[in-house]
């Protein structure tokens, strides 16, 4: 009997109607307007990688140690490095960076002992060719130039 | 039907005989995703093989990751710290949570039912908030390391997944709401599909699938991983194996797994995050097959070592690939239209199924 | 897209190929028993931690369910380890079918859980065609393990367990072993008109069957 009620007042319709309709309460929208309103992204995020440069003196923090290159799963880093013949220190002379293989999976920053090597939380990476997706040094020390979109 | 039909969830062809509307038999065409990757592993290092796992079953990517690296860890003889373990489950958990969720929502779009979608990932947002905060990537994650975890927890972790699951409790009330007494639910998927209980183990088949067909099998209980055997929880079974049942049954996983996240969070234990193994990996040679309850199913890794920092041979048994073989038994003598409905009720990825 | 990922291959070839170099001290040991040579190898990664005694993962296997096996097929059974715990029998290839019914019905292994193979190119039989059985009475999990040379054909078990059906396949697609008796030998992955088989050791990572590239994708390269 019951249920025969339920089916003619369309019990379950009704339900989930009103299920329904509680989301459309303005307090209950979650949708984000992008490219306006720019999402929180997380500290930790990986996203475009940067070479970071000593904050005081403005020289690269890198050591040319390879280690980057070498952890990488796709082979994609290539550290090009001078030895001083002053000092005797390795001295970084090129670095590139091929984006468009960059899985991000974050085993080159996690192996760089000197925090030089840092994926940021940039993550606006498109191009127009692929020579494009291949950062150089100049490039990777620049770091992220996010764009601001307005109507 | 295939390999672009959007409710195929990828790169799936199926060849159907039909006779008028009805299935008399069909034939699976997969490999278009197919990308080598137990080849791949032969010429990387333990470790960087980890990422690729994480791009095979590209929904539930913390759970391939976990199975890998307790693969690699049985077979290096090494054991990750309690404190892994339970940011290990945790995560796994949620990752769970949020693969069902995915299901959920695409099963009920290919059936119909348009709106389930936009909740779900409303709330698979919130898990993919905590991912990204926790690793920094929201998909594919990388999230664990052989022998242990890479991030400590962030500050607000606990809490983070607390509120998770506490919202989450009234969200599944209002999913059910949509489509346990929908009729067009119940009249779409109730006795579609039938896999009974002894043709699910001929095939293999594992996962939320087995369990719907009536056995009572999960590899959290029966060979615990992780910190599961600290953790209370139930197996839900279904009855006839149909396709609401499989439905009621990964709705009731997704209660459990809230469950244990609950019992996690109140008590992390404290200390390192990353077990005693070497910056270089070289496990003594032998072999080691180790298997996880993945979202989908048993995930497996069968790993074999010469010695040498490069995997001799990983084999990967991927639950989605030997799932769908059971596909041809569950679609004979159904309707065209109900293909799309067992198609999602066996919830593949292509990417896993393809590798 | 070519330029830029030929420069750090070079690094990449060698370690490829490392793998079958060092292979002839692994491939023997488990054609004959294991523990022979395990203590010999695992020094090496030992060497830069403080010295303990090197650990035997891989023991003979003696217990109530060999000696059983042992009994009802005595000469089939060629090898049986232990390795980090799970059991590992190796059997003979010719009576795959009859072992594989037994321990389906006898001993309550009724799942089969993943079935695959491995190259070990400097062995006389070089695949071996691994089966993993799970029981869900005993909660446990058998390996079963089969020698095969580049000719010779393995008994299909697609009677016995139905999932084996495209696990076997996937073997051939890969691996280019027959199985005898299969109902429909096939390439799965790979397309059906493909040539080589990717997973074995003398296929590097690189290789692929460009003519069959160039005329169905009508590009050079699909790397």
């Amino acid at each position: 009997m019951r249920e025969l009620l339920e089916r003619l007042f369309q019990v379950d319709f009704l339900k989930g109607l009103a299920v329904t309709f509680r989301a459309q309460h303005p307090k209950n929208i979650v949708t984000e307007q992008y490219p306006l309103e720019r999402p929180m992204i997380a500290e930790r995020f990986r996203g475009a990688p940067r070479l970071n440069n000593n904050p005081e003196t403005g020289e690269t923090l890198c050591i040319g140690c390879n280690l980057c290159a070498l952890a990488c799963p796709e082979n994609l880093i290539v550290v090009g490095w001078q030895r001083d013949d002053a000092t005797r220190r390795k001295v970084l002379t090129d670095f590139t960076y091929d984006t468009s293989r960059c899985m991000f999976c974050g085993l080159c920053e996690d192996a760089c002992p000197v925090d030089a090597l840092e994926l940021t939380q940039d993550f606006e990476m498109a191009y127009f060719t692929r020579e494009g997706a291949i950062w150089d040094r100049h490039r990777l020390e620049q770091g992220p130039t996010p764009a601001r979109y307005t109507r | 039907m295939g390999p672009q039909h959007p409710s195929t969830h990828g790169v799936l062809r199926v060849k159907l005989k039909l006779d008028g509307e009805r299935v008399v038999g069909s034939e699976c065409i997969i490999g278009y995703l197919h990308r080598g990757v137990e080849k791949i592993a032969e010429n990387r290092t333990y470790q960087q093989f980890a990422p690729y796992v994480d791009r095979m079953d590209y929904v539930a990517a913390v759970s391939s990751g976990l199975g890998y690296c307790e693969a690699v860890e049985k077979l290096l003889v090494a054991e990750a710290p309690p404190r892994a373990r339970v940011i290990r489950t945790i995560l796994t958990e949620l990752q769970r949570i949020a693969s069902h969720l995915l299901w959920l929502g695409t099963h009920a779009l290919d059936i119909g039912a348009l709106t389930p979608l936009f909740y779900c990932f409303r709330e698979r947002e919130e898990i993919l908030k905590i991912f990204e905060k926790y690793c920094g990537a929201r998909l594919t994650t990388h999230a664990f390391r052989i022998g242990g975890l890479q991030y400590e927890a962030y500050d607000t972790f606990e809490k983070d997944v607390e509120r998770f699951c506490k919202d989450f409790e009234s969200r599944i009330v209002e999913y059910e709401t949509l489509l346990t007494e929908n009729r067009i639910w119940i009249g779409r998927t109730k006795g579609v599909g039938i896999l009974t209980a002894a043709d699910a183990i001929a095939f293999g088949v594992t996962g939320p699938v087995l369990r719907a067909s009536g056995v009572k099998w999960d590899i959290r209980k029966a060979m615990p991983y992780a910190a599961y055997d600290q953790y209370k929880f139930e197996i839900p079974v279904g009855t006839t194996g149909d396709t609401y049942d499989r439905y009621l049954v990964r709705m009731e996983e997704m209660r459990q797994s809230r469950l244990i996240c609950l019992q996690a969070i109140e008590n992390i234990p404290s200390g390192p995050i990353m077990g005693k193994v070497g910056k270089v990996l070289k496990p003594p040679p032998g072999e080691v097959y180790h298997a996880i309850e993945a979202p989908k199913g048993e995930i497996g890794y069968y790993i074999v070592s010469d010695g040498t920092v490069q995997p001799y041979r990983v084999h990967i048994r991927p639950p989605s690939f030997i799932n769908l073989q059971a596909f041809d038994r569950m679609v004979r003598g159904h309707l065209v239209a109900d293909v799309v409905a067992i198609i999602g009720t066996i919830d593949i990825v292509l990417g896993e199924v393809d590798r | 897209m070519a330029d830029e990922p030929k420069e750090p291959k070079p690094s990449q070839v060698p370690t490829g190929d490392k793998p079958v170099s060092s292979t002839p001290p692994v491939s023997t040991p488990s054609a004959k028993p294991a523990d022979a040579s395990a203590p010999a190898v695992p020094p090496k990664p030992a060497a830069a931690a403080p010295p303990k005694p090197p650990v035997v993962l891989q023991t003979p296997l003696d217990n109530e369910f060999v000696t059983r096996f042992r009994a009802k097929f005595g000469a089939a059974l060629l090898e049986a380890i232990e390795d980090r715990k799970q059991a590992i029998l190796t059997v003979d290839r010719a009576g795959l079918v009859e072992i594989a019914r037994h321990l389906r019905d006898a001993e309550k292994f009724d799942m089969l859980s993943d079935l695959t193979a491995v190259d070990w190119p400097k062995r006389e039989k070089r695949f071996d065609v691994v089966l993993n059985l799970y029981s869900f009475a005993k909660n446990e999990r058998l390996r079963l393990k089969v020698w095969a040379s580049n000719t010779e054909e393995v008994p299909s078990v697609v009677g016995v367990w139905p999932t084996a059906n495209w696990q076997e396949r996937e073997v051939f697609d890969m691996f280019g072993i027959i199985f005898s008796g299969h109902p429909d030998l096939k390439r799965i992955l790979l397309p059906e008109e493909w040539q080589g088989y990717p997973l074995r050791k003398d296929y590097d990572i690189l290789q692929q069957d460009t003519a069959w590239v160039r005329e169905n994708l009508g590009i050079e390269s699909g790397q």
